[in-house]
């Protein structure tokens, strides 16, 4: 039965070819186009030595894992999240991987829906070195001395904004309720998150404990938020759009994190950075160890964590990207100047304590369904 | 060998083999059945958890798998969701009509007076498609954006000052990035039923007296309508779910069903509820769609 495939369908047309014989390649066809997709997984199988770490876009710069490098010639694979309640979603959905990278209000969660595992420290040659107050983070630790995360960076958020483009008063008295201005109507932004959105809305509103309000506190950031909407632009998701509407001046005032503070000031474009009377928020991001990571990667998986920590990767956030660093080794690496120009200093302590740290939203499901009544107009 | 050949030739499930090769049903969903697998893996199976799911109910991090209604009272009871969906299945018919108003003067100009290299013309069309979806989206981002295109275009021009900010992130963008995205969809089934007239009819129409815009109105649109139909389907099912565009251009006010569910399965974390959503926007989708048809087949009965 050796047919040209060309022929096929005139042997067919003329009988040569018999129904049954042509249904078996029928089939043959169905199975190979199901099973094809399965095929190129095996294919890759370098890869697969490394342990799978889930990030935030940006934070598989390889200047972050020089250390794991020089030990095992490559770099671990990444794959890369927009927000957490993304990867979260992808998680439960049966994605594998062996360590990812939420922020601390997340954990909590994370840990409770079963896929993290603790961590041992005792595997982390920077442990030691991390700032005192981030091994100390609520939630993070379980009541049996289990340690769920490690941190690894932290940062602010706070009001970034043009002083060319809005009224000189805003600098010498910095508030969030620039992003209620009416005068900028149209020229504003939010960030399209609980946490860094709708809790400036509660802060600013003062609610006493912004991460547990009252059913009263509810209403009033409700109200804040219904107040600010035809004034925005827009609600950013991606700090890229932001940093682009900033620049051009479509924007005067946004909430933002630090890191577009550093880029915007190193394209020379005039911004400054808030530090809020009603107080900036500080929130830390780091690693945990999921519950499904491969045992055979489990070492690798650890100095992946650890090359995170190395002082040098501490020293790359700084400069490069705004961000502090969880090791405190870093700030001695850096000087005075650059880190002041960053709104950091040599005691990160300081500012960390200065801000409202971020923590896990109590009733996050009602203020989720708030949030999206106010974006839909009621 | 020879004996268990015999065996198994002339038993029962030989004789099953042979009659399903025979019947002309059995041979049907053996040509089928590539295609049959496909859709009962890919489709069929995805339908019947999300409809189990939305009976579900999510407390914190679990889902509890007892039976509730309470997914469905929730859209009843909370103005949020109609409302969206109204505003998803307004958005989406104003597409629709746009794409078929401007697809429409394209495609007959293709059919009735392109006469050399067709298949050119057709290739044109569908250019835009050649790019992903997301792309296109931005590419409308930098057209209607502040700095963008119209913008600069106009200030060099001087007939403004100041960058015109309701070019972008409202409903309005939101309309214009889709009908340019799903033009090709429309213009192709539009193209197809214009061909496919018969010249001698519109000849017939002319002959008799009718004027040329009543003969288009009278001979030309109606037998047309069967692509119309198709185009309108094809546009207005897919946009009515859409999510990326109204997120990437739509603003604050621009936000669609697709974007509610969307948060449902992410950041609200309530996928019983969004399975709901899904369910809902999917039988009122369906029923718009039974509406559109029940229309044309009322309107043909009264032109024919």
């Amino acid at each position: 039965m050796n047919y040209k495939k060309d022929d096929l369908i005139d042997m067919l047309a003329t009988g040569k070819v018999s129904r049954r014989t042509f249904q078996s390649y029928l089939a043959s066809l169905g199975v190979a186009a199901v099973t094809f997709p399965m095929l190129p997984r095996s294919a890759r199988a370098a890869a697969e030595d490394h342990p799978n770490i889930f990030t935030w876009e940006g934070w598989d710069a390889p200047q972050h894992h020089f250390e794991y490098h020089n030990k095992y010639g490559a770099y671990p694979n990444f794959s890369i999240f927009g927000d957490e309640e993304e990867a979260f979603a992808k998680i439960r959905a049966g994605a594998q991987f062996d360590v990812t990278h939420p922020c601390s209000y997340k954990v909590e969660i994370w840990r409770d829906a079963g896929i993290l595992q603790p961590i041992d420290t005792s595997r982390l040659s920077h442990w030691d070195e991390i700032i005192p107050s981030l091994k100390e983070i609520p939630g993070m630790t379980g009541d049996n001395g289990d340690v769920w995360f490690v941190a690894a960076d932290w940062g602010l958020t706070s009001v970034l904004y043009r002083p060319d483009l809005v009224d000189p008063k805003y600098q010498e008295e910095e508030t969030w309720g620039i992003l209620w201005d009416e005068r900028y109507r149209g020229r504003l932004s939010m960030a399209d998150s609980l946490i860094d959105g709708v809790m400036v809305a509660a802060i600013y509103g003062g609610a006493k404990d912004p991460f547990n309000m009252t059913p009263d506190e509810v209403e009033v950031t409700r109200e804040l938020l219904r107040k600010q909407l035809p004034l925005l632009r827009y609600y950013w998701t991606s700090p890229t759009d932001l940093e682009n509407s900033m620049a051009a001046g479509e924007l005067v005032a946004t909430s933002s994190w630090n890191d577009a503070f550093t880029a915007l000031k190193a394209e020379g474009v005039n911004v400054k950075y808030m530090t809020p009377k009603e107080g900036a928020m500080t929130w830390v991001c780091g690693f945990c160890l999921m519950a499904a990571a491969d045992p055979a990667k489990i070492d690798k998986s650890y100095d992946a964590i650890d090359a995170f920590l190395s002082p040098d990767s501490g020293v790359f956030s700084i400069l490069e990207e705004g961000y502090g660093h969880a090791n405190t080794h870093s700030y001695e690496l850096v000087s005075a100047h650059l880190l002041e120009e960053r709104g950091l200093s040599a005691n990160p302590e300081e500012i960390l304590s200065a801000g409202i740290f971020q923590e896990p939203i109590g009733n996050e499901p009602v203020l989720q369904e708030m949030f999206e009544e106010v974006k839909a107009g009621l | 060998m020879n004996a268990a050949r015999t065996a198994s030739g002339s038993g029962p499930r030989w004789r099953v083999r042979a009659w399903f090769m025979r019947s002309e049903s059995g041979r049907g969903y053996a040509l089928l059945s590539p295609t049959l697998v496909v859709v009962v893996l890919g489709l069929l199976f995805p339908m019947l958890i999300l409809t189990t799911m939305s009976f579900w109910k999510q407390e914190y991090v679990d889902l509890v798998r007892t039976f509730t209604t309470e997914n469905y009272a929730a859209f009843f009871d909370k103005r949020i969701y109609s409302l969206i969906l109204y505003r998803s299945i307004r958005i989406s018919a104003l597409v629709t009509l746009v794409t078929i108003v401007l697809a429409y003067p394209l495609a007959y100009y293709i059919a009735f007076h392109v006469k050399k290299n067709k298949m050119m013309w057709i290739v044109l069309v569908t250019i835009p498609f050649w790019t992903s979806y997301l792309l296109r989206v931005f590419a409308w981002k930098v057209i209607l954006g502040y700095n963008g295109v119209v913008n600069s275009g106009l200030i060099s021009l001087g007939i403004i000052s100041e960058p015109l900010e309701f070019l972008l992130y409202n409903p309005t963008a939101v309309v214009i990035t889709l009908a340019h995205a799903w033009a090709a969809v429309a213009i192709l089934p539009i193209y197809v039923s214009l061909e496919k007239i018969d010249r001698s009819l519109i000849e017939a129409a002319r002959d008799l007296g009718e004027s040329a815009f009543m003969t288009f109105v009278r001979v030309t649109l109606p037998l047309s309508l069967p692509g119309v139909i198709a185009a309108s389907l094809l546009v207005f099912i897919p946009t009515v779910g859409d999510y990326v565009t109204p997120a990437l251009v739509g603003g604050t006010r621009g936000i669609m069903m697709g974007n509610i569910i969307q948060s449902m399965f992410g950041k609200a974390l309530n996928w019983p509820l969004g399975a709901a959503l899904s369910i809902i926007s999917m039988l009122t989708v369906t029923l718009a769609v039974c509406v559109l048809l029940g229309a044309t087949r009322w309107y043909r009965k009264k032109v024919g």
